[in-house]
């Protein structure tokens, strides 16, 4: 449950994120040492723009500097986090296909648990004149009475449905994806962000709950500002998404962990 | 009375006697103040500016880096900072961005006895500084004449890696040409045709120049490194793209570009413009296999001779790789040394 202590555990996660970017990330070792940044503050006197937050755009122009001096990754993968925020938005039965039909993410997610199968689909894909192999194995497993988890922007979703035959399509469990600035009342959906990931889903309260241990969240003045709190690289610390959206971070009345109110 | 002032370029401010001290020894331009403040922030072993004030001005001053083990892939830790136990270092007087010339300069006419006196003040307050971690001191890349004043009892001399250096005994860019082999000479003119009939390439140059992408450039210039792989105990960070930023501007930096038609940039040249010895910095290039283009290098020696001859300046320094074909465009070469300081004997 979310008491003070854990939201002292989770600013702890952020304030060490802070820390170990500044020290071993190009980008931020520039941006904070010479413009500064608040909350922490870790040059004094210096608290730069928007608190030391970046805009997405910017990470991605710049995302060589984002690798630490050890190296590591150096391009973003955009289907991180799935497997975390599954159970989060939609629990999957063991067995569970996950297709993430989504033409902004080429490779499957890494993050699923043991149990559960993923495979990703090129929307444009349905309409060509090939078959794609992952369509047949999401009929196949319709048939055998499995389960299928549809996972992307709403109208990918709805050509996947679309290519499956009628008897069928109504079975496909769908988890739409939602831009932080486009946040509905669901009941179901994921944040994502194509340069961050998955961010968090609607919870059985209906709120928008980030994915806490990995996600943090903070008010700037450029928005909000999110960070990926266990990517080594490359390092997404203050990243002001889809172009900086107001809002808040405020504990769930039900379950004490912080959803993101925009 | 000899004081020792050992500065933070981070956090200290500039001393008001230090620009006028840079125009009087003709420091190159990494030695700006600000630019080190820069360089400081970013780097893994920040330096330090030692200066050493007799009757109340400077006789000399040292670019000391502060290193820490190699293996620590960390920016320095922020200045002031003490760690709660001491923990081992050492000192590097260097300038990590001019190849081939050392990180201490003494101000002109002062004598041998008087650098001497100069250096070991310096060793003397760098404990004080730095803590009781201080592993030792390293002099590196000095110059034959500084051999004397800085080696001595218990002190570590070796030869390294020489310079390549190009007098300029030439009135025209022509009678360079003409000292070259024949077949370099050829060779140089072919190339200069063949690149001159490129409509495909875009080579721009000149100083201070403000229409430059620093992040491409650095990215660029930290590729072409890393493609040679890591150097051996090297305390250079990778150069940080704020830091060209600021330092491609200046009007003493000049900056030498190869675009294809794209935009894209395929190599570049920096090159510290001096009244005695310009120093030719920075190259970096694509390879062809990643798109690069043949024979750019040979063309930026030839804009960097041109530059030096057309204007007078009595020498054209050029770091210390690729000798070989440096020896070829008619660079000799400069013997360079390194001295350890063992901490016992630092001061003595």
């Amino acid at each position: 449950m979310w008491t003070s202590g854990v939201n002292a555990l989770w600013r702890a996660a952020y304030r060490r994120a802070v820390r170990s970017a500044f020290a071993t990330v190009p980008l931020y070792r520039e941006r904070w040492a010479l413009g500064g940044r608040t909350d922490p503050v870790v040059v004094p006197g210096r608290t730069g723009t928007h608190g030391g937050a970046i805009t997405a755009e910017e990470a991605v122009r710049k995302v060589v500097d984002l690798v630490p001096l050890a190296g590591g990754a150096a391009s973003p993968d955009p289907a991180r986090g799935l497997g975390h925020v599954l159970p989060l938005a939609r629990p999957p039965r063991p067995g569970t296909l996950v297709v993430v039909v989504d033409p902004a993410i080429p490779r499957p997610p890494t993050d699923l648990p043991n149990t559960l199968r993923g495979c990703v689909l090129d929307p444009a894909s349905l309409t060509g004149g090939t078959r794609p192999a992952a369509l047949d194995e999401v009929v196949t497993a319709l048939r055998r009475n499995g389960n299928v988890t549809a996972v992307g922007p709403d109208e990918a979703i709805a050509a996947l449905v679309a290519a499956l035959p009628e008897d069928l399509a109504h079975r496909v469990d769908r988890l739409p994806h939602r831009a932080l600035d486009r946040l509905d009342g669901g009941p179901f959906g994921l944040i994502h962000d194509p340069v961050l990931g998955y961010l968090g889903g609607i919870g059985h309260c209906g709120r928008w709950h980030l994915d806490w241990p990995r996600v943090y969240a903070r008010r700037t003045t450029g928005g909000l500002a999110l960070t990926l709190l266990r990517q080594s690289s490359p390092r997404l610390v203050d990243i002001l998404v889809a172009g900086g959206v107001r809002g808040e971070v405020a504990p769930c009345p039900r379950h004490g962990t912080p959803v993101v109110l925009t | 009375m000899t004081a020792v002032c050992v500065l933070d370029p981070r956090v200290d401010p500039q001393p008001p006697d230090w620009p006028g001290f840079q125009r009087a020894s003709q420091l190159h331009p990494v030695w700006d103040y600000e630019l080190m403040g820069l360089e400081a922030w970013l780097a893994r072993n920040p330096p330090l500016l030692a200066l050493v004030r007799q009757a109340g001005r400077i006789v000399a001053a040292m670019s000391v880096m502060v290193c820490r083990s190699w293996r620590a892939p960390r920016y320095a830790p922020p200045p002031r900072r003490r760690p709660h136990w001491p923990r081992p270092l050492w000192a590097e007087v260097y300038q990590p961005w001019l190849s081939g010339f050392p990180g201490v300069v003494f101000a002109p006419g002062l004598d041998q006895d008087g650098r001497r006196a100069a250096a070991r003040a310096v060793e003397r307050a760098l404990p004080r500084r730095l803590g009781p971690g201080l592993l030792g001191l390293l002099y590196r890349a000095i110059g034959a004449d500084l051999v004397p004043v800085l080696a001595g009892r218990g002190r570590l001399v070796r030869r390294t890696d020489p310079a390549a250096v190009l007098d300029n005994r030439f009135a025209t860019e022509e009678e360079w040409l003409a000292s070259l082999s024949k077949s370099r000479r050829g060779g140089l003119r072919r190339q200069q045709r063949a690149l001159a009939a490129d409509p495909t390439l875009v080579i721009r140059g000149g100083p201070g120049r403000d229409d430059l992408d620093a992040v491409a450039i650095a990215h660029l210039i930290n590729r072409h490194r890393a493609g040679f792989g890591r150097l051996p105990m090297d305390p250079r960070t990778p150069v940080a793209a704020a830091y060209l930023d600021r330092f491609l501007r200046r009007p003493d930096v000049h900056t030498l570009t190869y675009h294809d038609q794209d935009g894209r940039l395929l190599a570049v040249h920096t090159m510290l413009d001096h009244p005695h010895t310009p120093v030719s910095q920075h190259w970096a290039a694509l390879r062809e296999a990643d798109g690069g283009r043949p024979n750019l290098y040979f063309d930026n020696c030839v804009r960097a001779v041109r530059y030096t001859v057309r204007h007078g300046r009595a020498r054209l320094s050029s770091g210390r790789g690729l000798l070989d074909v440096k020896r070829t465009l008619g660079f000799a070469t400069r013997a360079v040394y390194s001295v350890a300081v063992p901490r016992p004997v630092m001061g003595g």
